[in-house]
């Protein structure tokens, strides 16, 4: 019986100990009501500054910002960034700025395939793929709206065709916020 | 009491040593899995065809299916 015991409490501290092994290792997401953290990567593709010139987010401050993981392997990303891209275009960069964050492992793979598909607005780089840990990015893409105070105000998991359709009024909606 | 604390011990070291076993590929790290190349079947027309000549033989339909490996998206 004693015995019986022993296993039982062993059983019980392991359980214990596993499930705040598991709790530790999952990445907790983001959700719209966060504080979008701020970081520092660089840049893959920009018009003005050097390529590999760190860029923080926090330099685009003051804007509706449209935070945007994604990798040139992902099919979904493909189909968004021309439209991410209009979108940057339509609203202006006074108000709004697309921020991507690129996470293939060799850089140099987005630069390709940013050179065949160019895009307007800047690519960070982050092959240790550090940022999506921080942000707990779910699904490939994954797609922050952050309001002027850094706020994020929706998270845009995946991506389909029609789907700017929403995300044009919630820009629309954050940027007649707090004018 | 030493007995209950000298197994706790055993069993989370185990736990923590499988913990290992639970690490799972993240979103962002599925370029590998993304590649034509793994997916069950690289390509669907001559899948398509197999499947049609398995089903005439079998004189059977469907139970072949599986979802495609792919990079996970959406």
């Amino acid at each position: 019986m004693h015995r019986v015991h022993v296993i039982v409490s062993s059983l019980r501290s392991a359980g214990c100990a596993l499930l705040l092994l598991v709790w530790a290792g999952a990445a907790l997401a983001l959700e719209s009501g966060d504080r979008a953290p701020s970081f520092t990567a660089p840049v893959l593709n920009h018009p003005v500054l050097e390529d590999g010139t760190p860029i923080s987010l926090e330099s685009y401050r003051g804007k509706v910002i449209y935070l945007d993981f994604w990798a040139s392997w992902c099919a979904p990303c493909a189909t968004s960034l021309p439209i991410l891209d209009a979108l940057g275009d339509e609203f202006g960069p006074d108000q709004f700025q697309v921020v991507a964050v690129n996470v293939d492992r060799d850089p140099d793979r987005a630069v390709d395939f940013l050179s065949k598909r160019p895009v307007g607005y800047p690519s960070l780089t982050d092959p240790e793929g550090r940022l999506p840990i921080v942000f707990g990015v779910e699904t490939m893409p994954t797609s922050f709206l952050i309001d002027r105070k850094g706020v994020i105000r929706h998270v845009h998991r995946g991506f389909r065709k029609g789907d700017e359709e929403a995300l044009r009024h919630k820009i629309l909606e954050l940027m007649a916020d707090g004018r | 009491m030493r007995r209950v604390l000298t197994t706790t011990l055993l069993l989370a070291s185990a736990a923590a040593l499988l913990s290992g076993c639970m690490t799972s590929v993240r979103p962002w790290e599925r370029e590998l899995l993304a590649r034509r190349d793994m997916a069950w079947d690289s390509d669907p027309l001559e899948a398509q065809r197999r499947n049609h000549v398995y089903w005439s033989k079998e004189a059977a339909l469907g139970g072949g299916g599986s979802t495609g490996g792919g990079c996970g998206c959406n």
